[in-house]
């Protein structure tokens, strides 16, 4: 009974919330085992083949904790790291969403699931 | 002599009276007095385009702008923001229903539509007539700083813009 009435409740939901580790596990079942050391090198990295920006950094600034701002429009951005901002990294469907979006801004192609795994994890490593 | 200054219950009823009524009037003031605008219901319209630029009100801009623009999201001003059916459509038609030109269009709405040429569809709010008379005491420096940055970033100075309100009381420049 219970079984059924949160599968109700997750089903009846828009976009059901997981926690950053959920979403963390399901990108390590497509990856294999993600770094938190990789990621951290993929957010500090430098790229030249997006358009928006060369770097995570460019509108997240060099602390994930801290608020960002857009590079183009200059609109403030919520801290990415799930510990200062709690909706972060809780809904499956927004995390593609900006891996796709940004990933296309910042590198010019689409990331790998080893690479959005070894993100999220650095994202989730950061207390 | 001294009896026509006499204070009577009268005189307190009239006074109560009237400042009761004023009180009124200046609580009840319509909503275009404080520069509110409508927005599109739910939440699809803040979460989708208000990530990386506020979430601007429909009624500044006249539907065919709207329109244009939502043809060409693939070059949203350089980047792609391309968005899938059904959702852009969603979008399209609530901007169409809230624009500038629309039917239920307010009194400072039809002020905003009256300053844009009719065979004009202007991608840029900050463009219009309207967005330049209504800010033209702002300082170049004040624009200038780091937390404002762009003519595109409403909401840095507006806190509320993306509920659709600009009243002046509500405006909060940022000090640097």
């Amino acid at each position: 009974m219970i079984k059924w009435l949160l599968m109700l409740a997750l089903a009846s939901g828009s976009a059901y919330a997981a926690t950053p580790r959920q979403i963390l596990d399901s990108l390590v079942a497509q990856a294999g085992p993600a770094s938190a050391a990789r990621g951290e090198k993929l957010y500090r990295g430098k790229f030249s083949g997006g358009k928006t920006a060369d770097s995570c950094t460019a509108c997240h600034t060099d602390n994930a904790k801290a608020v960002g701002q857009h590079v183009r429009t200059s609109k403030a951005i919520d801290p990415l790291a799930p510990v200062a901002h709690k909706d972060r990294f809780t809904d499956p469907e927004k995390v593609e969403k900006w891996f796709k979006r940004n990933c296309n801004d910042v590198l010019g192609r689409a990331c790998s699931p080893q690479k959005k795994a070894d993100f999220t994890a650095y994202m989730i490593s950061l207390q | 002599m001294h009896n026509d200054y006499r204070i009577t219950w009268k005189h307190l009823l009239t006074l109560l009276l009237a400042v009761g009524g004023s009180t009124l009037l200046i609580t009840r003031a319509p909503a275009h007095d404080q520069a509110n605008f409508p927005m599109p219901g739910g939440k699809t319209y803040v979460d989708e385009c208000g990530s990386c630029h506020t979430a601007y009100a429909p009624g500044m801009l006249p539907a065919r702008s709207w329109r244009k623009l939502m043809a060409e999201l693939a070059d949203h001003f350089g980047e792609d923001a391309s968005l899938a059916d059904p959702r852009r459509m969603e979008i399209t038609q609530a901007l169409e229903l809230l624009a500038s030109d629309g039917s239920q269009a307010t009194v400072r709405m039809r002020r905003i539509n009256a300053a844009i040429p009719a065979n004009a569809a202007p991608q840029r709010i900050s463009e219009t007539g309207y967005f330049k008379f209504i800010h033209d005491e702002v300082r170049p420096s004040i624009w200038k700083r780091k937390q404002i940055g762009t003519l595109a970033n409403c909401i840095a100075c507006h806190p509320r813009a993306n509920d659709g309100r600009y009243g002046e009381r509500e405006i909060r420049i940022p000090q640097n």
